[in-house]
C-alpha cells in the first residue's frame, strides 16, 4: 500500500463538462467532473464502457475536437486553463509536459516511418535546438529505459517488425522522452497478453518511481488498477461515483455501484467441491495435430489429447497466438485433420463467439437469427408456430423476453447479444458448446451475469462445454477442469483447484502471477 | 414496409445531400406525373398553327418544328426513359449481383475468370457494348433494355463480389455454416441483405447511368424510333433549331439534368449516410 504524497497538486481538473453536439452519437457525456493530480502520484480512472473516463482523459490531454463537443470548467496546468487556451498555447504542452499512450500500439504507431523518428519527434518539436545526435542517443536511451534491448536494431525497425508488448514499450518511450509531468495511458495494456500485461504495469511503475511522472491509468480492469494506483476515480455514465484510496475503495466501497464493479471480478478461492455429477465422455480427442492447409501447409497445434464428460465445463486457457481458436475450430470440423483423432460420433455441436457484435447477423430480427439456426435453413420442415414457440423458449433460456424476438441486433446492448448468441447456440439443444472468449468483449458487470446465465445452462441442459478464454478468473470461477495452452501444446492438465493452487509449470505460475491471482490465493 | 420508411427516414436525418435529392427527384416525379394525367396534347399530335412556337396558354412549354407539343412530348419522353432506365438497371443488379455474390463467396479459379471477363468488359464503355448489340438485333425499346442491361452487369458484380468478400469474413457467416446451412442460401439469404446500403447507393447511381445511356443511344437515333418520344431523341431533333427556337432544346434538356442531378445526389446520400 502506498501513502499519498503531499506534495503540490500539479493538474486540477474543475467542474469539467462535455457534451457532443452531434446528436447521431450515442449520448455520452460527461458531467461534474474534478480531479486533482499530484506530482508523482498514479491515480486510475476506472468505469465500464460508456461511463466517460477516456472522454475526461482526452480533454486533460487537449485531444478532443474543438467543434465535436462542449466543454466547460476548467484544466489547471502550470497556472494554465488547457481547456479554455488558445491551441498554439496547449500544443506547447501536449507531448512535452502531457504525453499520452493509447490502448492499441500497432495504429498510434505510423506503419511507413520507422520507430526512431516517431520516438524522437516530440523532441523535435518541443527542443529543436538539440541537434540530431543527441536526439538519437536520447532516443535509444529512452528505448532502453523501457526494456527493449537491441535498441540500434529498434531504432531502425518499422512498427510491423516488432510485438504487440514491443510496439507499446515503443509508445510509452516516445511519451517518456520529453520527460513529460503527465503520463495519460488510456487502458494501454488492453490488447496485450496476460503476461506481458504485467511487464508494462510493471513498467509504468518503475517510470513511476525513477522519473516520478504522475501517471492517470484509465482502465476497464479493476485488478489492475488495484495493482497499480495509489488513489482510484469511479466513473458512470459521465459522473464520478466515488473517489478514494485504493486500498480504502477495494476494502470498504462506499457507493453500491463501485460494490458492484469490486464484487463482478471473479474471485479465486478455494471452492468447496459440489460434487459435481458427470456423465459419460462424449468427446476424446488423441494426439491431434491441426492447423491451416496451404503451401506450406501451417501447423498451429501440436499433439494435443483430451476429453469432455456430459455436463462438463472444461477451460481452455493460454495467451494469443497460443492455438486455442485453431483447437476450436479443428474439433468443430471447420479445419482438416493433420493428424490424430476426434471421437464425438453424432454430437451436435455449436459454437459461441467472442464478438457479439460480428457473430449475429446485423440484417436479420432475433427471430429470424434463432429459427434458422434451428432448421438449418429448411424451414418448410417446421411450421410457423411451432418456429415461434421455439425461438421464445430459447430466449427465456437466457433470460430475455419475448419482445426481444422482433428485434435487431443493432437494438441490443452487448450483454444481451451475448445472450442471443448463447440462445442461438442452445436452440438446437447441443451436446457440446464450443464457447470461444465468450465474456472477454465485455463490461465487467455484465460479465459476471453472462458467467452466471453459463453455470446456469450447463445445470439445466447438461451440455459440455469447451470455455476458451485469456482471463484465468473467468476460468476458475466456471469450470471443473483446465487445459493450459502454450504454443500450440497443452502444458498443463487438471481440475482447476489443483491447477490454481499447486500448479506444476512454470509457464502455469507465470500466467497465475501474471494476472495477480498468487497473491490472492496466499491470503 | 416499416424497416424501409425507418430506413428513409434515417438517410434523409443524415444526409443533406439525400435531402436535395430527394427533393429534386420528387419535383421531376410531379411533373411527369401531372402531365400524364393533365396534358391537353396528345405526345405526337401536330399543331401545324404552331411550328417552333415559345411559351403560350396553347403550348405551355411551346412546340418543336413539327408542331408538337413539347410538354407532353417531355412527360412521355420522360416516361420512355425512365422505363428504359429502370429495366436496365433491373437487368444489371440482379445478374450482376447474382455473379459477384457468387464469385466472391466461392473465389478460386472460376472467379479470377469470371472477373477478369468483368474486367474486360468492363474497359469498354457500356454505351459502345449497347451500341454493338443494338446493331446486331435491331433497335427499339426492349432492345435498348437488354443492351444496356448486359453492359451494367460488370460494375454491380464488382461492387457486390467487393462487399461479400467483406463480409464472408464475419463470424455471422461462419456461425450460419455451424448450423449446417447451405452456401447458396448463406450467400442469398444471410450474406446480401447486408449489402443493402452499398448496393441501394449502386443502383441509384447506375440509374443514372442509365438515363444518360438511353439518351445518348436515342440522341444518336439507335435508341427509341420514331414518332416516340425521349428525352434523347428530342435533344437530338432539335437541336438544328437551338438558335431559332432554343425552347425546345432547353426544356428537355433542364429535365434531364434534373433527372440525374437528384438521383445522383440519392445515391451520394445513401453512401455517405451507411457509413
Amino acid at each position: 500500500m502506498r501513502e499519498t504524497k503531499h506534495t503540490l497538486p500539479i493538474l486540477s481538473v474543475e467542474d469539467l463538462q462535455i457534451e457532443f453536439r452531434d446528436h447521431s452519437l450515442p449520448e455520452t457525456a460527461v458531467h461534474d467532473f474534478d480531479l486533482i493530480l499530484h506530482a508523482g502520484e498514479i491515480v486510475g480512472i476506472v468505469g465500464e464502457s460508456g461511463a466517460g473516463k477516456s472522454l475526461s482523459a482526452l480533454a486533460i490531454a487537449g485531444l478532443l475536437k474543438r467543434h465535436s463537443a462542449a466543454k466547460a470548467g476548467r484544466i489547471l496546468f502550470d497556472d494554465l486553463d488547457l481547456l479554455n487556451c488558445p491551441r498554439e498555447v496547449l500544443r506547447e504542452y501536449q507531448g512535452d509536459e502531457i504525453a499520452v499512450i493509447f490502448q492499441e500500439p500497432m495504429s498510434s504507431l505510423d506503419p511507413l516511418m520507422r520507430i526512431g523518428p516517431q520516438v524522437e519527434e516530440s523532441l523535435r518539436i518541443h527542443h529543436p535546438d538539440i541537434d540530431r545526435a543527441e536526439r538519437k542517443r536520447r532516443a535509444l536511451e529512452a528505448l532502453e529505459s523501457v526494456g527493449l534491448t537491441d535498441t540500434e536494431r529498434v531504432y531502425r525497425a518499422y512498427p510491423h517488425e516488432l510485438s504487440g508488448g514491443m510496439r507499446q514499450r515503443v509508445m510509452i518511450a516516445a511519451a517518456m522522452i520529453a520527460e513529460p509531468q503527465i503520463l495519460i495511458a488510456d487502458e494501454p495494456t488492453t490488447a496485450l497478453d496476460v503476461t506481458v500485461q504485467a511487464q508494462i504495469i510493471a513498467l509504468l511503475k518503475e517510470i513511476n518511481r525513477t522519473k516520478n511522472t504522475a501517471i492517470l491509468f484509465i482502465s476497464h480492469d479493476l485488478s489492475l488498477v488495484r495493482q497499480l494506483c495509489g488513489r482510484v476515480v469511479v466513473m458512470r455514465d459521465g459522473r464520478i461515483v466515488e473517489e478514494g484510496e485504493t486500498a480504502r475503495v477495494f476494502a470498504d466501497p462506499q457507493d453500491p455501484y463501485t460494490a458492484q464493479l469490486i464484487d463482478a471480478i471473479p474471485r479465486v478461492e478455494k471452492k468447496e467441491s459440489a460434487g459435481r455429477e458427470q456423465g459419460e465422455t462424449i468427446l476424446s480427442v488423441t494426439g491431434l495435430d491441426a492447423g491451416y492447409p496451404g503451401h506450406p501447409p501451417r501447423r498451429i497445434v501440436h499433439d494435443v489429447s483430451f476429453s469432455l464428460k456430459k455436463g462438463e465445463i472444461l477451460g481452455l486457457a493460454g495467451e494469443s497466438g497460443s492455438g486455442k481458436s485453431t483447437l476450436a475450430k479443428a474439433v468443430l470440423g471447420l479445419l482438416p485433420l493433420m493428424n490424430g483423432t476426434i471421437d464425438g460420433a453424432g454430437l451436435r455441436s455449436a459454437m459461441v463467439f467472442q464478438d457479439p457484435y460480428g457473430s449475429l447477423n446485423p440484417a436479420k430480427t432475433i427471430e429470424w437469427i434463432l429459427t434458422e439456426a434451428l432448421t438449418g435453413g429448411r424451414r418448410r420442415n417446421f411450421s410457423r408456430e411451432e418456429l415461434h414457440r421455439r425461438a421464445a423458449a430459447a430466449l427465456a433460456q437466457v433470460e430475455l423476453p419475448e419482445s426481444f424476438l422482433e428485434r435487431r441486433p443493432a437494438e441490443l446492448s452487448g450483454g444481451q447479444r451475448q445472450r442471443v448468441a448463447i440462445a442461438e447456440a442452445l436452440i438446437g439443444s447441443p451436446d457440446l458448446i464450443i464457447a470461444d472468449e465468450p465474456v472477454s468483449a465485455l463490461d465487467v458487470t455484465v460479465q459476471a451475469q453472462i458467467i452466471t446465465l453459463i453455470e446456469k445452462i450447463r445445470r439445466e441442459t447438461g451440455a459440455a462445454i469447451l470455455l476458451i478464454a485469456h482471463d484465468l478468473r473467468v476460468i476458475y470461477r466456471v469450470c471443473d477442469r483446465v487445459l493450459i495452452m502454450k504454443q500450440g501444446r497443452i502444458v498443463e492438465e487438471g481440475d482447476v483447484e489443483r491447477v490454481y493452487f499447486d500448479p506444476q509449470e512454470e509457464y502455469t505460475k507465470e500466467l497465475l502471477r501474471a494476472a495477480g491471482i498468487g497473491s490472492e490465493r496466499d491470503a | 414496409m416499416r424497416r424501409a420508411l425507418q430506413r428513409i427516414r434515417a438517410y434523409w436525418n443524415r444526409s443533406a445531400m439525400f435531402r436535395a435529392g430527394a427533393v429534386i427527384t420528387g419535383l421531376v416525379f410531379f411533373f411527369i406525373l401531372s402531365g400524364m394525367i393533365c396534358r391537353s396534347w396528345p405526345p405526337t399530335a401536330m399543331d401545324a398553327t404552331a411550328r417552333l412556337s415559345g411559351f403560350s396558354a396553347a403550348h405551355l412549354l411551346g412546340t418543336d418544328h413539327l408542331g408538337r407539343d413539347t410538354y407532353s412530348r417531355m412527360v412521355s419522353g420522360a416516361g420512355t426513359t425512365l422505363f428504359i432506365a429502370v429495366g436496365t438497371v433491373l437487368i444489371g443488379a440482379l445478374g450482376g449481383s447474382v455473379l459477384g455474390a457468387l464469385c466472391g463467396y466461392f473465389g478460386g479459379p472460376a472467379d479470377e475468370i469470371i472477373m477478369r471477363i468483368v474486367d474486360a468488359l468492363f474497359a469498354f464503355p457500356s454505351i459502345l457494348l449497347a451500341l454493338v448489340f443494338v446493331s446486331l438485333f435491331g433497335s427499339g425499346r426492349y432492345h435498348v433494355i437488354v443492351a444496356l442491361g448486359i453492359a451494367f452487369i460488370p460494375s454491380f458484380a464488382r461492387t457486390v463480389r467487393g462487399e461479400v468478400i467483406r463480409e464472408r469474413e464475419r463470424d455471422y457467416v461462419l456461425s450460419a455454416g455451424l448450423h449446417g446451412i447451405s452456401p447458396l442460401r448463406i450467400i442469398f439469404f444471410h450474406i446480401l441483405p447486408n449489402t443493402g446500403d452499398v448496393l441501394l447507393s449502386a443502383v441509384l447511381i447506375g440509374f443514372n447511368n442509365a438515363v444518360l445511356a438511353e439518351a445518348g443511344l436515342s440522341f444518336l437515333g439507335i435508341g427509341v424510333q420514331p414518332p416516340d418520344a425521349s428525352l434523347g431523341r428530342m435533344l437530338s431533333e432539335s437541336q438544328q433549331y437551338l438558335f431559332s427556337a432554343p425552347l425546345t432544346a432547353l426544356m428537355p434538356g433542364i429535365l434531364l439534368v434534373l433527372m440525374i442531378l437528384g438521383f445522383s445526389l440519392l445515391g451520394e446520400g445513401v453512401r455517405s449516410a451507411g457509413n
